[in-house]
């Protein structure tokens, strides 16, 4: 364990273990100190600072002492905040670490105020170090706080890529501005709270980047997170207090504590703002934050509770805002963006998954031959000779790849690619709603797709090198089904720059998969979910429920799981799955130009287009 | 390392693949074994959503090593899902005695599957080095699994993901009670 702890703190090469003690406070201390630095307030503080978040119970934590009393005074006497509680916590960690860089290099920190002044450009980069002023200390670690390197990147690799991107991200600032005094919204600060109107251009800024500073803002306005708040004021209050009492009462009622702090310490252990340093017995603000938000969550809709991946959203979320609005946000993901997706049952995340696969079998075919087994389950296929593909029996009965791509929606890809991707990817999620993750998923399958194709198709029948020879018929593709894993989990986590995934795919008109848009999400949500109902009522009819469904025990209660290859057929099957598929093979589905009777005139929608190309 | 010499060399001397199912509750420390065994780093590791899937070479033998989320709303995803899997690697935390019941019932509900009948049972008692940690033969004895399991070997080697001691005697043991062929 020591030697993690090192590494993680080798940022000070030489300093001992009272160096280390002193980082955080020292992060504290720079709050304190930095803010005589800034004349005004600092630029990137985002606006809900001004509007402290007031609430007893998050200035005495329930379950641990506040560690941060210098921040707070800080904030509390720099901006008049009287009741400001917990201010370390609600501080946006863009701004906390842009300090800390700042601190870490003493030698620079006096000619930085005339940096500032001088060049509006640079202004900003004090957020955002581009590489060539890399600042010795924040060697390790990107401006989010997160370590550089993971168990595919090398700080080299990183390095590299953040010397172009970080121009890059100016670049796409300084056009923001622009757009932003175009459409009327100057800006005083760095912290704006209100956006352009929709339109083609945004969304194409958007797809290109919000900026890193912005992004809390954007995507509370985008999602519009005020909206629910002003809906449900005072409630984030009520379920702290809610929180408090029953600590207190030190009942078990809150189910899904224990859960939680399983979970506490090892979200985004490599990020610097929410480890906990060996020394400390408190937990860093960032926890505790994490703690209430998804504690009162968990209160707030006992329906979903708490479910692994949550954790992820609500801490990627804190790193952008403060918590009450991290909380309306994980609401409002966990409701209107991924509905059902985290409940207990997980028939959300089953039905997306669904979604997706036949978005991968519309619009990339040929990887659909890679990824589906060619024979998941002998009593539902067809055994006329029609081709399995023409039936859509893997609505309910997923393929394996689905076991892979199930944690892209739950997580919304954070831990699935690098951070600039995952962030990329949430920046279009709330402007352009669910429709995205798909998007992206298939985006990713398409920039997979030279490996996979390399791959042998799956084929029919028993493999070679069975170790076991008499499960042989059960294991037919099993050698492949592992390299197609490996790839599909491999690529994205080694996708250093996100612009290869939207240059190459995402605008590129070419592209058929382009075309998915919301209506068609919604449209294709609507259909898988209401097969499977139907699929799950004509099996508890024939009493002949494939095993998924009658051996599962009572945490998935109406679960269909994943396909089991190794499922035996039975005449009932047989019966049941032909009247199955009778009855699915009839119905249609929202793809546009999806199979017969649904006519969807795309022509026009073309013709709309080209026109508005000539005139462009 | 000429490829195609080691791939000769391990026709020979019989160079086997294996697939092997490493499960547990969450927090049990399954995917920090898996690095500690791929990497030979410790990384803090974040709790696992879906799965990671690894192989891991030692020896003659390639395992194909599955890491599986381990809380329980997410074991519906791939409680379904064991093809071909030569062996079954539990693992538990020997420190959280608390939870040692509903490993065991976790442990029993899995080995009872159809698909684990023929399967071999590697448990590791993870977390040795903390204080006040089961001993493997107080795991063991706990689980009782002399007393249930008539089909399956078994093993319950004790481990320490940091140190990486026991996970080597713990692959030996695998590969040394599988089938050569």
């Amino acid at each position: 364990m020591m030697d993690v702890e090192r590494s993680r703190y080798s940022v000070h090469p030489d300093s001992s273990g009272s160096g280390l003690r002193h980082s955080r406070r020292e992060t504290a201390l720079l709050i304190a100190t930095t803010g005589n630095g800034y004349p005004k307030k600092s630029p990137s503080m985002p606006n809900f600072h001004e509007k402290p978040f007031k609430n007893p119970n998050v200035s005495e934590p329930v379950l641990a002492a506040n560690g941060f009393p210098v921040g707070r005074e800080y904030v509390a006497e720099n901006f008049g905040v009287q009741s400001l509680t917990d201010g370390d916590a609600s501080l946006s960690v863009i701004e906390m670490y842009g300090d800390e860089v700042e601190s870490r290099r003493p030698e620079l920190e006096e000619g930085r105020d005339e940096d500032a002044e001088s060049d509006e450009v640079d202004l900003h980069t004090s957020a955002i170090p581009p590489s060539s002023t890399i600042v010795p200390n924040s060697e390790y670690f990107d401006r989010y706080g997160f370590k550089k390197q993971s168990n595919v990147i090398t700080e080299q690799d990183y390095d590299e890529w953040w010397k172009d991107y970080s121009q890059y991200s100016v670049r796409r600032k300084h056009k923001w501005k622009i757009l932003m005094e175009k459409s009327g919204l100057p800006m005083d600060n760095d912290s704006p709270n209100r956006f352009p109107s929709r339109s083609e251009k945004l969304k194409r800024y958007v797809r290109k980047g919000i900026p890193a500073e912005w992004r809390g803002n954007a995507w509370w306005y985008f999602a519009r997170g005020q909206e629910k708040l002003n809906k449900n004021k005072g409630i984030y209050d009520k379920l702290l207090s809610k929180m408090d009492e029953l600590l207190k009462a030190k009942t078990r009622l809150l189910p899904d504590l224990d859960i939680i702090e399983r979970d506490l310490n090892r979200t985004f252990p490599d990020n610097i703002h929410f480890q906990k340093e060996t020394f400390q017995t408190d937990d860093p603000p960032m926890i505790k934050s994490l703690r209430r938000v998804l504690v009162a969550f968990s209160l707030y809709n006992p329906k979903i509770g708490y479910c692994q991946s949550m954790n992820f959203l609500a801490g990627l979320l804190l790193l952008f805002m403060d918590e009450e609005r991290a909380f309306w946000m994980l609401v409002i993901i966990t409701s209107r963006y991924l509905p059902g997706v985290h409940n207990v049952n997980l028939e959300g995340v089953n039905v997306d998954q669904g979604v997706l696969m036949l978005c991968i079998k519309e619009y990339l075919p040929e990887i659909w031959h890679h990824i589906m087994p060619p024979n998941p389950s002998k009593n539902y296929s067809l055994n006329n000779g029609t081709s399995l593909l023409s039936s859509n029996d893997f609505l309910y009965k997923l393929p394996p790849i689905t076991l892979c791509t199930a944690s892209w929606f739950m997580s919304c890809f954070v831990g699935v690619l690098p951070i600039e991707g995952t962030l990329r990817i949430w920046d279009c999620l709330f402007y352009e709603e669910s429709h995205f993750l798909f998007k992206i998923s298939l985006a990713i399958f398409k920039l997979c797709e030279p490996e996979l194709i390399k791959l042998k198709p799956p084929k029919n029948g028993i493999g070679k090198n069975n170790i076991l020879g008499q499960r042989g018929s059960q294991i037919s593709n099993g050698e492949n089904e592992m390299e197609v894993f490996q790839i599909v989990q491999a690529f994205p986590k080694q996708l250093i720059n996100p612009n290869e995934l939207f240059d190459r795919v995402i605008f590129k008109r070419r592209f058929s998969l382009n075309k998915l848009d919301q209506d068609e999400v919604d449209r294709c949500r609507k259909y898988v979910s209401s097969q499977r109902l139907k699929y799950k009522h004509y099996s508890e009819i024939m009493g002949t429920g494939h095993r998924n469904n009658s051996n599962n025990n009572n945490n998935n209660s109406n679960g269909i799981g994943i396909v089991s290859s190794s499922s035996k057929p039975t005449d009932g099957d047989k019966m049941a799955g032909d009247i199955i598929n009778d009855a699915l093979s009839s119905e249609v589905y929202g793809f546009k130009k999806g199979l017969g009777g649904v006519h969807w005139n795309n022509s026009i929608k073309a013709k709309v287009r080209q026109m508005r190309k000539k005139k462009g | 390392m000429g490829n195609s010499v080691s791939r000769a060399l391990g026709k020979l001397f019989g160079s086997r693949e294996m697939k092997i199912l490493m499960l547990g509750l969450d927090n049990a420390g399954k995917t920090t074994i898996l690095y500690k065994l791929k990497l030979n780093k410790i990384r803090t590791s974040a709790p696992t959503v879906g799965f990671n899937v690894e192989t891991v070479s030692y020896k003659n033998v390639k395992f194909n090593m599955w890491d599986v989320g381990g809380q329980e709303r997410l074991r519906p995803l791939w409680r379904h899902y064991f093809p071909a899997t030569t062996a079954l690697i539990f693992v538990i935390d020997s420190h959280d005695k608390e939870r040692l019941r509903e490993a065991k019932e976790e442990l029993y509900a899995i080995i009872s599957e159809k698909e684990m009948e023929n399967v071999i049972l590697l448990v590791w008692a993870n977390k040795q080095d903390l204080k006040g940690a089961l001993k493997p033969q107080e795991v063991s004895d706990y689980l009782q699994l002399g007393l249930n399991l008539k089909n399956q070997l078994w093993c319950v080697v004790g481990s320490n993901a940091l140190t990486g001691q026991g996970l080597v005697e713990g692959l030996s043991w695998i590969s040394n009670n599988t089938p050569k062929k």
